[in-house]
């Protein structure tokens, strides 16, 4: 082994060190792949000398603690992939490999060469097919590809989008053949996903290696984005304000939801689904709680057939209605436009090359995959004559009808699929099977103890997704992009969805790169201040209000079982004076039902993941997911730690449950302190605050029931404990806690933020300054009772007073009712939709 | 003297909870051809939309776009039209080609008739390709066989086997279900009559219209004529597009006013649209056509 590295040595120039013996043993290219690191056996590929030399000197400890950071760095912000009913729920990490895909400046020239002009050529396709269609009547792109493919919408034929582009974003899936040669195997055109991945993914790596990153001149994404949100500004049809231009996305259950948050807050767009739209007269509007806003420009990342329920699939509750029509007029570009779909259809693909020529006049750069059309008789002959060389695919990527690679096949099998394809062959392509190239992804041992020693490279098959984007300039293309690996079971299949990983894509370069990182601060302009006050979508202000409620819910249960469970270990939960007042109100918040075992009870609420705690931060967590484009990284990262808390995998003891509630109680803190000290002070920090204060005067009027009726025996320390007021009280009164000075402070005192008084009178200012702008909802129910609250006088302080008994009562049900209110005013667009059926 | 009708086509929602917003597709304008004359046309629409404007889709249908955006718990859009309808030109058999020799003229020259055959080849969401259409029709459609002569046996075949009745389907039902239970109304034949042609690579529209509300003195009532009426219209190179009408077992004549036309029966339904609000819905429709 020693030996091989230092023939590898030479090869490479300087030798490689400690990188052989370690980090190599094992990895070997394949014969009849073309391998991304080396140019033979342990020669490394020039471009790569300097980051392997570098990736040797800390090969050991030191890369397993990076790998290590990487992986919680991914868990904490959040990044995953949802993959529809997949076991693991909607929160599957996402997977990226620490070593990054390098290219050549060289090598990357002709790619993104290959796929400028491939955008191009693409958008003149789609300017034809829905607009003179000569390219269908000459014969240059037979008929039935077009007119076949799911992709083509025929509502949309006529629609010219403002400046001709159809295609105004664009990806390319890119495979390397055993000779080093790039292909394109398939086309993304209607709402390309992976372009917020490569970034997340730029954002993790160029943190693990920071200094190579600077050393090897990677090429920055940055004003790729840039260019793209540039470019979507400018074509936005015009109007007297400046565009708005917004994300919309199908939803938090989408696979890729996660990168339309990033991307929505990266490019600084309102992110939206198409609830949040509604159209108006010819114009698309957003609905936000300062009432109908105009929207110019809508950066799509819902499938075509989806986006308009009036015109497009009736079925759709996703959509937008009236949206085509508005595409029509050109009061709305959308990016991309509707029915672009059709491009992706593998038929197409044979035909590009003259296509090219006719349209472009130049040679198409980068070649695609050979793919024949079945819908041609005699493609249908050849292919079935060397079928173990190619694969059948439908024009529509479907999971019911996945890729079959005729290799695979028995006989009987072939015969079968032969039967399926030949009744419809229109629907098929039969594409050459190419060996894809593999790269090195980083490997540990799955042991923990002895992970360490275990670092090593393998390989894997590998593909590249480059994404481009319209300017007005022409297509410019991200210096970068998204490498997919195949998982280590079918190297041939390399899909997000099947469980593969990702990389990031280094191009190197061979002059100094643009070092200005920052997208925000080198084009945000003054008319893009103003359009950034306001017009918070009333959905984000919904959910932002329940956030707070949410959260503050959860913080209130944390703290009561905290209490109680410190009860049950002192021994004071039971008495001969009967249950414990903490047990008490833990059972009609519906926490626990009381059995003879409430220690277990208690237990079981607060560490069970099927429970009271666990259930409402996963309610908290699910708001929070909507809330994603708004939320800090930290915040973010404070939030998984708390619903993926260990104590949630196995049974708990009380001492590691009160551990864990202290835990919890802090991180609400660490919350509700990002929330004073980190969201500015606008509508939604109000939704957020009103949320907070109505769900915590519910809870302290709830206990401070439970205190006075059933409580009386048990002492006060509890209840200040419960409102986090012992400090307070102690510091005030010096005194073992007494009636009227305890409901004094919890009733009566404005200043103590976890009174009665604190939140009426909070509540009360949120409202003012929210009516002011929107008009009255609910001062008119809060005003008589924080009247009532006013009027109580000290002499009522006491548990069996019946005037304080129905103020509490009247203020909670004040709580409640400003919360209707309040829905019904703001988030009334929660209606219901429904389809008209249809005449018969 | 051609025979002029007049068509009443009358749509009525009445919702038990009241709408907030409704956006609405109306394809209730008769089109204008060789054969037929638009006289006259309204379309009323009450309450009175906030927004109304019209295109023409694809296929040439003319559309009504509208939308309302104040809370109504009645919709009611009326259609009324003064039509011309002259002879359709015969159907010339001269050339005399066969089911075969269509598909290969549209196979060698998928450009034919600007397009319209090759795209009215194609599977559709409401008529998929099906191996049991395509099985069913197998024995009408013999590819030696005269052209028009195999798509009027076909045509004769569904009237034949197939029971006329209101009852039994929805608009949901699938061409494979009524293939099953051998029965629908006018719309489920024509869907079963166009999977059929198109499986066997022979171009097909659906076409929908109406039929004379009341025959003249002596002559039948024919089937679906209180509502709209659906039949197709199919391809060949030699003949054009002839019209066959399977639920009357024949071909469209001067009785046969045509409304819209396209792929399938999405592409011309008389009012589609989508509501916030509303609760439960009753719909009425009422068409009446008199001669005039």
């Amino acid at each position: 082994m020693q030996q091989q590295s230092q023939q590898s040595s030479t090869s490479s120039g300087e030798p490689p060190g400690r990188l052989g013996a370690t980090l190599l043993s094992g990895y070997a290219p394949l014969q009849g792949r073309y391998d991304e690191l080396l140019s033979g056996p342990h020669a490394l590929r020039p471009h790569w000398d300097a980051f392997m030399r570098s990736l040797a000197d800390r090969a050991g400890p030191e890369v397993a603690d990076t790998l290590a950071l990487m992986e919680r760095e991914i868990r904490e912000n959040g990044v995953t992939y949802n993959v529809y009913a997949d076991q693991q729920g909607a929160d599957r990490p996402w997977q990226v490999d620490p070593l990054p895909l390098l290219l050549s400046a060289s090598e990357w020239a002709g790619i993104e060469a290959g796929i400028a002009q491939r955008a191009e050529l693409l958008n003149r396709v789609l300017v034809d097919i829905y607009g003179p269609q000569e390219l269908l009547r000459s014969g240059a792109i037979p008929p039935s590809v077009i007119f076949g493919h799911s992709g083509f919408l025929h509502q949309v034929q006529g629609i010219r989008p403002p400046g001709g582009k159809h295609l105004f974003q664009y990806a390319a899936d890119l495979a390397r053949s055993p000779d080093g040669r790039w292909w394109v195997v398939s086309d993304r055109t209607q709402a390309p996903s992976g372009m917020g991945y490569a970034l997340e993914n730029r954002l993790v790596v160029s943190r693990v290696f920071p200094q190579l990153f600077g050393e090897l001149r990677v090429q920055h994404l940055a004003s790729f984005f840039d260019a793209l949100r540039e470019s979507l500004l400018r074509s936005a049809p015009k109007a007297d304000e400046p565009p708005r231009v917004v994300l919309l996305t199908p939803g938090p259950y989408n696979e890729t939801y996660f990168e339309h948050a990033l991307l929505a807050r990266y490019l600084g767009f309102a992110l939206v689904e198409g609830t949040d739209l509604t159209v108006r007269g010819d114009c698309v509007w957003m609905k936000t709680v300062d009432g109908l806003k105009r929207v110019h420009a809508i950066l799509r990342r819902q499938d075509d057939d989806y986006c308009d329920p009036l015109e497009l699939r009736s079925d759709s509750a996703l959509g937008v209605p009236g949206l085509t029509d508005c595409a029509r007029r050109g009061t709305v570009l959308l990016a991309n436009a509707l029915g672009s779909g059709v491009l992706e259809s593998g038929a197409l693909l044979g035909y590009l090359p003259k296509l090219s020529e006719s349209l472009l006049g130049e040679p198409l750069k980068l070649p695609s995959v050979a793919t024949w059309w079945l819908g041609e008789p005699a493609a249908l002959r050849d292919a079935w004559a060397r079928l173990d060389k190619v694969i059948i695919k439908p024009l529509d990527r479907s999971p019911r009808e996945p890729a079959v690679f005729g290799v695979d096949l028995s006989a009987a099998e072939r015969a079968k699929l032969y039967e399926r394809v030949a009744a419809q062959p229109q629907r098929y392509v039969a594409q050459e099977w190419v060996r894809v190239s593999q790269a090195p992804v980083l490997e540990r041992g799955a042991r923990e103890p002895e992970r360490r020693a275990h670092e090593r490279l393998s390989g894997r098959s590998v593909g590249l997704r480059v994404f481009a984007v319209a300017t007005p300039e022409g297509y410019r293309v991200m210096p970068g992009g998204l490498t997919r690996v195949a998982g280590d079971g079918d190297s041939r299949v390399i899909a997000m969805q099947r469980g593969g990983s990702s990389k990031d894509t280094w191009v190197l370069s061979d002059v100094p790169v643009n070092a200005s990182f920052s997208l925000l601060s080198t084009t945000v302009k003054p008319e893009d201040l103003v359009s950034s006050k306001g017009s918070l979508p009333s959905r984000a202000a919904e959910n932002l209000f329940w956030f707070g409620r949410y959260g503050e819910r959860c913080d209130a249960t944390a703290r009561l079982l905290r209490v109680a469970i410190a009860q049950v270990l002192d021994g004071t939960a039971d008495r001969a004076d009967g249950v414990a007042p903490a047990l008490l109100l833990a059972e009609r918040l519906g926490l626990v039902e009381l059995s003879d075992d409430p220690a277990g009870d208690l237990l079981r609420a607060a560490t069970h993941p099927d429970k009271a705690l666990s259930g409402q931060l996963r309610q908290l967590a699910r708001v929070a997911f909507n809330l994603r484009d708004r939320m800090s990284v930290d915040n973010w990262r404070t939030l998984n730690q708390l619903h993926n808390d260990a104590v949630f995998e196995q049974t708990a003891t009380l001492p590691v449950a009160l551990a864990w509630l202290q835990r919890a109680v802090t991180s609400m803190m660490t919350l509700s302190g990002f929330v004073l000290d980190g969201m500015t002070r606008g509508t939604g920090w109000r939704f957020l605050s009103i949320g907070r204060r109505i769900e915590r005067l519910s809870n302290v009027c709830t206990a401070l029931r439970v205190a006075c009726n059933e409580g009386q025996a048990h002492g006060l320390d509890w209840l200040l404990d419960l409102c986090d007021s012992t400090v307070t009280y102690r510091s005030r009164y010096l005194v073992a806690p007494e009636w009227l000075p305890v409901l004094d402070l919890l009733v009566r005192d404005e200043a103590n933020p976890r009174s009665v008084a604190f939140q009426v009178k909070g509540l009360a200012e949120y409202i003012a300054k929210l009516e002011a702008t929107h008009g009255r909802f609910g001062s008119d129910v809060l005003a008589p009772a924080q009247a009532l609250l006013r009027a109580l006088d000290p002499i009522d302080l006491h548990p069996d007073s019946s005037a304080l008994s129905a103020c509490l009562d009247r203020l909670q049900a004040a709580a409640n009712a400003v919360s209707d209110e309040l829905s019904l005013k703001f988030f009334s667009h929660a209606v219901s939709r429904s389809v008209l059926s249809r005449v018969a | 003297m051609n025979p002029r009708y007049t068509v009443e086509h009358l749509t009525r929602y009445a919702y038990t909870a009241p709408v907030s917003q409704s956006w609405q597709l109306a394809r209730l304008t008769p089109r204008g051809l060789a054969w037929q004359k638009l006289l006259s046309h309204a379309l009323q629409i009450d309450p009175k939309p906030d927004a109304r404007h019209d295109t023409l889709d694809s296929f040439g249908n003319h559309v009504t776009h509208f939308g309302l955006h104040g809370a109504h718990r009645l919709l009611s859009v009326r259609m009324h039209c003064l039509v011309e309808v002259a002879p359709r030109a015969a159907v010339g058999r001269e050339a005399g080609a066969t089911v075969q020799d269509v598909r290969d003229a549209l196979r060698a020259d998928p450009t034919l008739d600007d397009l319209a055959p090759a795209r009215l080849s194609e599977p559709t969401p409401l008529v998929p390709f099906t191996e049991a259409a395509r099985r069913y029709a197998s024995d009408a459609l013999l590819p030696e066989r005269d052209w028009f002569d195999a798509v009027s046996a076909l045509m004769h075949a569904i009237h034949d086997e197939f029971e006329f009745d209101a009852t039994a389907t929805t608009v949901t039902t699938s061409v494979d279900e009524v293939l099953q239970h051998r029965r629908g109304v006018c719309q489920d034949f024509a869907h079963l009559m166009l999977a059929c042609l198109r499986s066997h690579g022979l171009p097909a529209r659906y076409v929908s219209g109406y039929l004379l509300t009341d025959p003249p003195p002596g002559q039948p009532r024919m089937l679906g004529v209180d509502a709209s009426h659906a039949w197709v219209a199919a391809y060949s190179p030699a003949c054009g597009w002839v019209e066959f009408d399977p639920t009357n077992d024949q071909l469209a004549d001067q009785r046969y006013i045509t409304l819209a036309w396209g792929a399938d029966f999405a592409d011309v339904v008389p009012v589609r649209g989508v509501i916030l609000g509303g609760g439960d819905q009753l719909l009425d429709v009422e068409v009446s056509v008199m001669p005039a």
